[in-house]
């Protein structure tokens, strides 16, 4: 047959950006800092993941370098043959302590930890219970198990409570997986409540912490020490990509789980290891964590600071109990005109619209940075301010 | 570009429900004598002042509609100009057939939609014209409103428009609606389903990039579920297997080659139709031969319903003998966006207080996927 074999490359492409659905790389001229400057304009940064300012941390830094110059620029393997390094291990041994669990393991991207460990944990004649907003990288992680999938309403425990009594006559296994802190809205799932009843029912708990790590919690530990249930969640998935400033996923949780993980995990198994500067960055991260709770009290009394003035000035806030702060705008057109104009005025925050979020509930989603200072702080709430009530949002 | 929609009011719609009776179906002097008062051309009024003044739309519009108060002298009223008679009616008080020839026109003259102000028995005449050719969206204004057509309230018909002018809303299945008359007199009170029709739904999405997504057709989803079936037929070897009737469940089974009547109830056993059509007595019969039965049910009208509405043959007497854990009930996921409930009407009160005790029920959305939807038993 004779056809154009990657024709639609260039027609996917082309129907992305007549929809304005391609992504338009905004590139970074400096670091990810507070400050940015971003395609030549100077902005504050109130849309990177980088919530402590870790990256460019001093100790971060230096100890990314050393870890360089002593162990070289890469791993030369995947961790299962000969890329483990007594530095991962040092990494792992931190976490787990920071974390107050009993182990943890690396995974080379937050991605990898849940499409690679997901489908080992359930597979034909067991259940996945999802909370309906979970991250994209859950889903796709469900999506290659045989199991079957139920989804209950947000946050809702009634309805978490009915799949499980309906999937504790049906199934073996159960595994319950949540977001910790929900990106697109920044409220927290009931990980206590979460817990207490997949005990109950006998079943496994996930909970995706990525926007948690570092966040929440005593000194940034995470949803398991925010609820003072740590060791209690079967699986405790992270990042080291966002608030500890570095790259990489992790799990926390008990050495079975660890054990089984490495062994189990395809992602984990055919990717190589993490760079030692990555490594070394990492143990930098926890390092800090522990002995400078400055960052994580910053970036608290920063978000404080801002939500309680934005919801003084009219706008809603939506349910964020975390650094995420949805500033609501409505409907999508102006939502991209606001991040647009925040853009020009040199705030750079991105907007969230449908069908990503409902479809009145299009938003600027902002992410507070420990590094603002209160005057950097003003300088937006005054363009937020000036903008809102342009666009006729307050 | 320009939008072309159809729009017929049945100015006697609705007028029978604040005097007790069951529609204006034939009733009509009767309502009149009891001191009904026009209601349609009020809401369809409505409607259209909530569409001109909440959604400026940059497409213009050309209406095409009928004489009189059966659509010109309300869009006259709100001052729309664009409008192209295409009937005349030729009595004083309409009546169904006034309706069914003036779709014919607009059969003819290739509307995009046709908006109408009315009740079941107008949807159904509609229906009957145009069947699933043309998509329909109801202003709600009759006495009974299980059509799946409808908008909940004139503000969110409106809405509807414009967002299926505006193309974010797309078109999907309907379930037409209304009394049996038959049965009506000899004194029963049943709600059947005429047929399906086009109708304007929230479409299914599907993240494909971190904040791209794309809309699923609702053929996709279909597939989807059709495989699903397939997977629980194959795991319940020696179970018979009930398909309910509507849309859904129609598409299933013809994507698996199995026989299947659109408004009734059939069986399959082995992948292969065992009986068409079933009333109650054959159902019962069947059970007595097969005791392990499951039954598929999709939610049927605007209300949502799996039972009671569109599917006696279904009666409590066969419900209690297959089990209510026996029942399997898959939705396409723009039907579950505007029936957020899924309702019971069994006709048996000690029936309906199990589906209240069960409160929720796990319904099937994918492949292998299922979302818990509340189930209400009150009486609609």
């Amino acid at each position: 047959m004779k056809r154009n074999p990657t024709a639609f490359l260039k027609e996917t492409y082309d129907e992305l950006v007549k929809n304005s659905f391609d992504w338009k790389l905004r590139i970074l001229e400096t670091g990810s800092s507070p400050h940015s400057i971003v395609e030549g304009k100077k902005v504050i940064m109130l849309c990177s993941n980088n919530y402590l300012n870790l990256s460019n941390h001093p100790r971060l830094i230096k100890e990314s370098i050393e870890a360089a110059k002593k162990y070289g620029a890469g791993s030369g393997s995947v961790r299962a043959i000969a890329g483990t390094m007594k530095l991962h291990m040092d990494v792992e041994k931190r976490l787990a302590k920071f974390k107050r669990t009993e182990s943890s393991l690396i995974y080379q991207t937050g991605f990898a930890a849940n499409a690679g460990l997901i489908p080992q944990l359930a597979g034909k004649g067991d259940i996945i219970i999802s909370d309906e907003l979970n991250h994209g990288s859950i889903i796709d992680g469900v999506r290659l198990t045989k199991a079957d999938r139920a989804v209950f309403k947000h946050r809702d425990m009634g309805e978490l409570e009915k799949v499980l009594i309906d999937a504790d006559k049906k199934y073996n296994r159960i595994l319950v997986i949540t977001d910790g802190v929900f990106s697109m809205d920044g409220d927290i799932a009931p990980m206590d409540e979460i817990v207490k009843l997949a005990k109950k029912y006998g079943a496994m708990t996930y909970a995706d912490d990525a926007h948690g790590e570092g966040v929440i919690g005593d000194d940034g530990r995470g949803i398991g020490a925010h609820f003072h249930i740590e060791g209690k969640i079967d699986v405790e998935m992270g990042t080291f990509s966002k608030a500890y400033g570095v790259v990489g996923g992790l799990i926390a949780g008990s050495q079975d789980l660890v054990n089984f993980a490495l062994n189990k995990s395809r992602t984990w198994l055919l990717s190589g290891s993490h760079p030692p500067a990555v490594a070394g960055a990492q143990l930098a991260a926890i390092d800090v964590l522990e002995t400078e709770p400055k960052h994580v009290k910053n970036l608290w009394s920063n978000t404080n600071y801002f939500k309680k003035e934005l919801v003084s000035m009219g706008f809603d806030t939506g349910e964020s109990e975390t650094p995420i702060t949805p500033v609501m705008v409505g409907e999508s057109s102006k939502a991209k005109k606001l991040s647009d104009r925040l853009f020009d005025e040199g705030v750079f925050a991105l907007p969230i619209i449908f069908p990503m979020v409902a479809r009145d509930k299009a938003r600027i989603r902002t992410m507070m940075n420990a590094g603002l200072t209160k005057s950097d702080l003003d300088f937006m709430l005054d363009k937020f301010e000036k903008l809102g009530k342009k666009l006729g949002i307050i | 570009m320009v939008s072309k929609i159809g729009f017929i009011v049945n100015p006697i719609a609705g007028m029978g429900g604040r005097v007790g009776l069951k529609g204006t179906d034939g009733v009509l002097h009767k309502a009149l004598e009891l001191g009904a008062k026009p209601v349609a051309p009020m809401k369809a009024e409505e409607t259209l002042k909530a569409f001109l003044s909440n959604y400026s739309s940059k497409d213009e519009i050309q209406w095409f509609t009928c004489s009189g108060e059966m659509g010109a002298d309300i869009l006259n009223n709100v001052r729309i100009k664009k409008i192209k008679i295409i009937y005349t009616n030729a009595e004083k008080n309409t009546v169904s057939e006034d309706t069914k020839r003036a779709c014919e026109k607009l059969l003819e003259n290739k509307v995009d939609l046709i908006l109408f102000c009315g009740g079941d028995g107008t949807a159904r005449d509609i229906f009957e014209i145009v069947g699933n050719k043309i998509p329909l969206l109801g202003i709600p204004s009759g006495v009974k409103m299980h059509s799946g057509v409808f908008g909940i309230s004139t503000g969110a018909t409106a809405k509807m428009l414009h967002e299926f002018i505006s193309k974010t809303l797309t078109i999907g299945e309907a379930e037409i609606m209304d009394l049996d008359e038959e049965l009506y007199r000899k004194g029963e009170w049943n709600i059947r389903l005429f047929g399906i029709a086009k109708g304007i739904v929230e479409p299914t999405y599907v993240q494909v990039g971190k904040t791209v997504y794309e809309s699923v057709s609702d053929d996709e989803v279909k597939d989807e579920l059709t495989e699903h079936i397939i997977d629980e037929i194959e795991k319940y070897k020696n179970y018979l297997f009930l398909f309910g009737s509507g849309g859904t469940i129609d598409y299933i089974a013809k994507k698996m080659n199995i026989y299947n009547t659109l408004l009734g109830i059939d069986a399959v056993y082995n992948k292969k139709c065992i009986g068409k059509d079933l009333n109650e007595e054959k159902i019962l019969n069947l059970l007595k031969k097969y005791p392990k039965t499951k039954v598929i049910l999709s939610p049927i009208g605007a209300q949502g319903f799996i039972l009671g509405r569109g599917n006696l043959q279904l009666s409590p007497k066969v419900i209690k003998k297959i089990g209510i854990d026996n029942i399997i009930v898959i939705s396409t996921p723009s039907k579950l966006a505007s029936t957020p409930v899924i309702r019971v009407d069994s006709g048996d009160k000690k029936l309906d207080r199990l589906f209240t005790k069960k409160e929720f029920m796990m319904v099937v959305i994918g492949y292998r996927l299922s979302r818990v939807v509340r189930i209400q038993t009150n009486n609609f």
